[in-house]
Parts: structure tokens; sequence; C-alpha cells
């Protein structure tokens, strides 16, 4: 028995000595990284450049002409995690590239675009 | 140290270049210009990996990590991040090799001032060119070591070529075509030329997931040099002493951390972690408590419950 025990201890022993020989240092268990923050601090980022879109005069009226409050849309996009605010930042980006987003796609579609992300609608399958 | 070769300076010359540049329509002027003050410079005593075919970018990447100080072979990097299947290797291994080393990869604005004030810097860029056509790519990774915006040149350490030397109007269209991409890489420490600091911080974030904590606590301090009391700055600190079994340093830099801003749930997570490794399990399990009752961001509360599980299993068997 007290063989068997001193193995395991032995064997324990090098396998920590094991995992500690590389350089690299592995966070302790439940260490919440430096990353979280800087995900909080882009999706906020991200929120506020769609929350400025939505604030526009012309979306404003399309939103109203479809019959959805801002409000409710504001509070969806809310629940959004940052990889689908991401997603929808990276729609609308890519329908653009640079220049007016409003202009050249008109406030219909970003409405649309954005109601479909947020659940409201089901409009672009490949979404 | 670098040796940073500044030619004559011919500024007043500059701005006719630019009318040159300028007519070459794809390519935007933000991206072509350089400041007129730019003088001459190349990094002479950047190494040299001729590479043989395909192996352009373990070659590019082992030549700036060499200048920065690093040490690393050619054989090494090439198992890092030659992909024989592809006969290439992509930007993210570049940037995760570079980690494995020790060194911060960051990647730059694409655009000639960018470089320039890399090269300025004595760090070397690492670019991507594609010399193929959009619709047939040829890839290829160099290292541009100077750039002489008088005479419209652009120096690269390329494929079997030390020194080539390539009009800054035609680099411009491969690099167009690479997607403007450049990377540097940071010596923990040093800072990057022109530096964006959510790119710089999140280049530090990654060197913390990979392990390198060491460099990642240097970073940070750098950071928080240009950054004075920088909350993520200070957060990635603390974490670092507490990834590097530094406890007591730990639970300081979370309390400072806390008392500016005490809604930090995942500081204080980690503060009960710092206080457990030390053995104060009760004063852990109080501090999770309050960042579980403080919390609202559902993602968090699965860590912080299982944080405060953990911490209850280890007082248990700690007390038995």
């Amino acid at each position: 028995m007290g063989l068997q025990k001193a193995r395991g201890a032995l064997l324990r022993l090098v396998s920590v000595s094991i995992v500690c020989m590389g350089f690299a240092q592995a966070a302790p268990a439940g260490m919440i990284g430096t990353a979280y923050l800087l995900d909080d601090e882009s999706r906020a980022a991200s929120l506020s450049r769609i929350e400025v879109l939505l604030a526009r005069d012309d979306v404003a009226r399309q939103l109203q002409a479809f019959g959805v409050e801002r409000g409710m849309v504001l509070e969806r996009l809310n629940g959004l995690s940052h990889a689908e605010l991401l997603k929808l930042e990276g729609q609308l980006d890519s329908q653009v590239a640079g220049g007016d987003i409003i202009a050249l796609i008109g406030a219909v579609f970003v409405v649309l675009l954005i109601l479909e992300l947020v659940g409201v609608t089901d409009i672009f399958k490949s979404f | 140290m670098f040796v940073a070769r500044y030619a004559r300076k011919r500024s007043r010359l500059l701005p006719a270049l630019f009318v040159v540049l300028a007519g070459c329509a794809p390519i935007p002027q933000t991206v072509s210009e350089l400041p007129v003050s730019a003088p001459a410079i190349e990094l002479d005593d950047t190494p040299f990996y001729p590479q043989e075919r395909y192996q352009c970018g373990p070659a590019a990447l082992t030549t700036v990590l060499a200048k920065s100080g690093a040490e690393v072979s050619l054989e090494d990097i090439v198992d890092k991040v030659y992909l024989p299947g592809r006969q290439g290797s992509l930007q993210v291994e570049l940037l995760a090799a570079a980690r494995t080393e020790g060194r911060l990869p960051y990647v730059i604005d694409g655009t000639l001032e960018a470089i320039w004030k890399e090269l300025a810097a004595g760090r070397p860029v690492l670019v991507l060119q594609n010399l193929g056509v959009s619709a047939i790519p040829r890839w290829h990774y160099a290292v541009v070591v100077g750039i002489d915006a008088e005479r419209g040149e652009i120096v690269l350490r390329s494929g079997t070529d030390q020194r080539r030397v390539t009009p800054i109007r035609t680099y411009l269209q491969t690099w167009r075509r690479g997607g403007y991409w450049g990377m540097v890489v940071v010596a923990p420490g040093e800072l990057p030329a022109a530096v964006d600091r959510s790119r710089y911080f999140e280049a530090i974030a990654a060197l913390e997931q990979t392990g390198r904590t060491e460099e990642a606590a240097v970073a940070w301090q750098t950071a928080l040099q240009q950054w004075p009391g920088d909350t993520v700055a200070l957060f990635g600190l603390a974490n670092a002493y507490l990834a590097q079994a530094e406890y007591a340093a730990a639970e300081t830099a979370y309390r400072d951390l806390l008392e500016h801003d005490g809604k930090l749930n995942a500081a204080r997570n980690n503060l009960a972690l710092a206080l457990a490794e030390q053995g104060e399990f009760d004063a852990a399990i109080e501090e999770i408590g309050v960042a579980i009752s403080a919390n609202s961001d559902p993602a968090l509360e699965k860590e912080l419950r299982s944080t405060e599980a953990m911490i209850r299993r280890r007082k248990a068997s700690g007390e038995r």
C-alpha cells in the first residue's frame, strides 16, 4: 500500500513537472482573461455605431413605417452576443465599404437587415 | 541595436513625387503618401534568410524575429508555419508563431507612412504581396527594410534577393492586391510606432492566451506608461501576476482596480481566485458572492458560479 501511495505521488510529481517544463504558463482554472474586457469594449463600440444608425431620421421614419418601436430594437440589440453584433456590422459594411451607408443602400435595407438579425423578421435566409 | 541609415534629405522634391504617385489611380493617397519630412531609411543590419521555393513565409518571419532580438532558427519557424499541402503559410500562423517566440505580432495600418514609422523605430515590416493578378494570385511574403520616397524606391528582403529594390509604384500595386497587409514583431517593453490602443491590447491579450505571461506582464506595464490608469491594462497586468502564481501581487492589483471601478465583476472573480490560492477561502467566497449578486452578464454568470463552486470545494477539502 505504502509503495503504491509513493508511486502515485511520484507520478503526480512527474506529470506536474512535465506540465511546467515549457515556457508557457497556463492561467489558473477559472481565471477570466483580459480578452473579456476587450470584447466588452468592442461590443460596446459596435452597439453604439448601430445605435447611431438607428437614431438617424430616415431610419427612424422607416422603423415607424414598419410599425417597429426603436426601443424594442435597441433592447434586442442589447441581447445580441458580440459575435452576432459583429456579423450585423459585417453585413452592413460589406454592403458599402466606405461611403454613406444610408445613401448607398437606403434606409429600408438597413432597417430590414437590423430587424432580421434581432429576430423581428426572417427575410434573409443566408443571415 | 538597429542602425538606421538616413540618406540625404531632399525633402523639397518630395511633393513632386506625390503628384506622380497620385497619378496612379487605384492606390488611395492615404496609402501612398509619406510625410514630406520623411528621410530615406534602410535597416542594413536586418538579417537575410534566402528561402527555398514557397517558404517565403517562414523566411520572412524569421527575418523580423531575428531583427527583434529573438533567438530563432529558420528550421524551427518552418516547422511552425509552413504547410506543405498548401505550399505556403497563413497570416494567422505567422502571428501565432511570433507569439510562441515571446514577441507581440502587431498588424500595422496599410500605409507607406506606417511602414516608414516602423522602419524609423528600427523594425522591418513583414508584408504580404500578390505578385500575380487577382484572378491568378501568387502570394508572397517579403520584408520591407528600407524606403526612399525621393527616389521612389522600396527595399525588400525577398526570396533569394538580399536587397531587392522595387519602385514604390510597383510595390504598391502588389501590396494592394495583398490587402495592404503588414505586420511587425514588437519585443515586450516596446510599443509599435503608430500604436492603436485596441489592436495593441488585443495583441497582448493573445500573448496572454498563448501562456506567455511573463512577456504579457512586461507588455501591460509598457502599455500603462502610454495609457496610465487604463482599466484593461491594469486588469491585464493583474492577470499576468495571477498566471505567474504571484498571488499577493495579483491581489493588490485587483483590489486597486476594483477601488476605481467596483463593477468589474471579472476582476472580482480573479481576486477571489488569488485569495483562494493564498488559503483565504472565506474572503474569496465573500468576493465571488459580491460579484455574482452584482453581475448582469449571462455569459459571465456561468464563470462566476463555477469559480464559487470550485472555491467551496477547495475550502472543504482543505478543512478536512
